[in-house]
């Protein structure tokens, strides 16, 4: 009977989560973890990068990453101060923009968050704070909110960056005010759901996580000096974790796996391994390691291990996911970090692509190349999707064929 | 033993010292002239230098020089373009992060230090000439590294150290001063990774460290004798 029950709820979790992933397109891959379920990739390139398909240098300025269907690739961009969402075929040809909101510019300037698709409608959000919903096939808008007038939402310091979470009718956005600091907003009007005062703090930047567990879910995220846990069927606030250091950054998206939550921040406690009770009411830090201070390249965790790259150092490390501890280190400057069909890819603020062998407690350097193109600081976090690695640099969007002929 | 051994060192390091001493400014400079190949450099009429500026981010930059005195580096500082320039008469600069991306011209007693970096060759090459005068204030060490102390006395009256290898003859250190809130501030700056370009030794690599706030220069290439267009230097106009 156990068995039963057992072979059950897991064919469940896997029809759900498999059916999740289908639905949703959102930063860093169907989870969030930077994982891209591809294979036959290249396990080397060649001197000088792998082939450039095309590129576009017409996206305007911006940080976020795209997000690609079978047929389209979504992506935005700020031009003369307003954020746009370009919709692109997958040769790179324009098929539509549509103005989102006033985009950040006083710092960095650009868009900074990634859109989420859910089946037919689109989630974006602009740096000067409005939170939009628009037609995937033709761009256009279905609702929008603003934060700041809205939401009463206090500037950031760097805009707000947030890559929205859809889940079941909500989606979720992070104004930062000590009365509406984190609110559900019904997915096909915008109308408010709930809203949590969490602990009163500013956003922090976060892409938030969420976490379905059997008896509620949880949406994971930091605001000032604090990780937030709060429950998605009404926003209360679950838990928290202080943050030890001076700042407000806190932009890595958590990670979520088998009862453990991952957290990697430069401006907070560092690297973090939290237990989540089975209910999701509490959490236990099991362990803590200040020097992998990654503030926006994320991380990486696989089998045992986390890799990640050190702000503060500027070398990539892999940690053991078990205790913390360090067990690799290589020279590669600091940024980003996804995961495809085996290899781990790293993009350092230098521009610099690096093709790495995660082997374990060790990683092994195989090839790199430097992104000549585009403009402004490299920061995008890259996405593969069908063999194609996809690079944003400021401006321009580049595809690069990354497939095992 | 272990005593012997620390008198015999002394002894070299002394002797080294006293050796060292030994040679006179103008030698020191022909040295100097040869190990940074000075006769090479004369041809050079224009030198455009790439490469990252890591501080808390790393940012790229881009330094042009065209002789006889035109400067430009062209920085990020948070996403954000700037420019340092003197275009031979009039030194100005842009600092969008503050809000104002507009050009602002520097008064003369901020636009020395531009003026003074529009010079290819340095401020130790032909001094007599420029106007400077030099004192061997000694010896030093810079990263473990013996080196000559020299002072320079600038034409403007502006004084600023600079530090020779004892070995190599090239420059591991300049120490500089600028005016800040009345006082005078010191600005360290580090050459390190010499690497030859085209017979020409350049370093690759240039830590400032700036009354506590250090940042580095990481150059990925430097390219000599390069079209480069005059107008990049010119005050651009008011919009």
């Amino acid at each position: 009977m156990q068995i039963k029950l057992f072979t059950i709820s897991t064919l469940f979790v896997l029809v759900t989560t498999g059916l999740f992933s289908q639905d949703v397109l959102q930063w860093r891959g169907a989870d969030r973890s930077g994982f891209y379920h591809e294979t036959n990739l290249l396990k080397k390139w060649p001197e000088g990068g792998p082939n450039l398909l095309w590129e576009i240098d017409s996206i305007g300025n911006g940080y976020g990453s795209p997000i690609i269907t079978p047929s389209v690739i979504y992506i935005n961009g700020e031009i003369d101060t307003i954020s746009y969402l370009f919709a692109l075929d997958r040769s790179g040809k324009f098929l539509w923009k549509a103005p989102i909101g006033k985009e950040w510019t006083q710092n960095y300037p650009g868009t900074r968050n990634t859109p989420t698709i859910v089946d037919d409608l689109i989630y974006v959000t602009a740096g000067l704070g409005t939170v939009a919903c628009l037609d995937a096939k033709t761009g256009k808008k279905r609702w929008s909110v603003d934060m700041v007038t809205d939401f009463h939402a206090p500037m950031t310091r760097f805009g707000f960056s947030e890559s929205l979470v859809v889940n079941g009718n909500d989606v979720y956005c992070s104004p930062g005010n000590t009365d509406t600091n984190v609110v559900a907003l019904d997915r096909f009007t915008g109308k408010i759901r709930w809203i949590c005062k969490g602990l009163g703090q500013m956003t922090s930047y976060c892409s938030p996580l969420l976490i379905k567990l059997p008896e509620r879910d949880i949406l994971v995220t930091f605001s000032k000096s604090a990780l937030l846990g709060i429950d998605t069927r009404d926003g209360t606030l679950l838990w928290s974790h202080k943050q030890d250091g001076e700042g407000d950054v806190h932009i890595n998206t958590p990670l979520y796996e088998n009862g453990f939550i991952y957290y990697i921040t430069g401006d907070g406690n560092g690297s973090v391994k939290l237990k989540l009770s089975a209910d999701g009411k509490e959490i236990t830090e099991i362990w803590r390691n200040p020097v992998c201070d990654n503030t926006m390249g994320s991380f990486i965790k696989l089998n045992d291990f986390i890799y990640t790259a050190s702000y503060g150092r500027r070398y990539w490390y892999s940690m053991d996911a078990n205790t913390g501890k360090i067990t690799d280190s290589l020279k590669f400057d600091k940024g980003v970090t996804i995961y495809a069909d085996g290899m781990l890819y790293l993009y350092n603020e230098k521009g610099q692509l690096g093709l790495i062998k995660p082997n374990g407690p060790r990683m092994e350097a195989v090839s790199s190349f430097k992104v000549t193109r585009g403009t402004k600081a490299h920061y995008a976090h890259p996405v593969i999707s069908q063999g194609i690695m996809y690079v944003r640099h400021g401006r321009s969007l580049l595809a690069y064929d990354i497939r095992e002929k | 033993m272990k005593t012997r051994l620390c008198l015999f060192c002394l002894f070299l390091s002394l002797a080294s010292g006293l050796m060292a001493q030994e040679l006179t400014m103008d030698e020191i400079m022909d040295k100097y002239y040869q190990a940074g190949r000075f006769d090479k450099l004369q041809q050079v009429k224009t030198i455009i230098m790439t490469g990252t500026l890591v501080q808390q981010d790393l940012m790229p930059v881009k330094i042009v020089r065209v002789r006889p005195d035109k400067y430009m580096m062209e920085f990020d500082v948070a996403d954000m373009t700037a420019y340092q320039v003197f275009d031979g008469q009039t030194a100005w600069m842009t600092a969008p992060w503050t809000g104002n991306a507009a050009p602002q011209v520097l008064p003369p007693e901020r636009a020395v230090d531009l003026k003074n970096r529009s010079d290819m060759d340095g401020v130790l090459y032909q001094w007599k000439g420029k106007g400077h005068t030099l004192e061997l204030a000694g010896n030093d060490t810079v990263n473990g590294f013996l080196v000559y102390k020299i002072k320079v006395t600038r034409k403007d009256g502006g004084i600023e150290y600079q530090f020779i290898d004892q070995k190599g003859f090239l420059p591991l250190k300049r120490l500089s001063y600028r005016k800040a809130g009345g006082k005078e501030v010191p600005v360290e700056n580090y050459y390190r990774d010499y690497r030859d370009v085209e017979g020409i030794p350049f370093a690759f690599t240039v830590e400032t460290n700036n009354a506590g706030r250090i940042n580095e220069i990481q150059f990925e290439s430097i390219e000599l004798n390069k079209p480069v267009d005059l107008k990049i230097f010119s005050l651009p106009e008011k919009k």
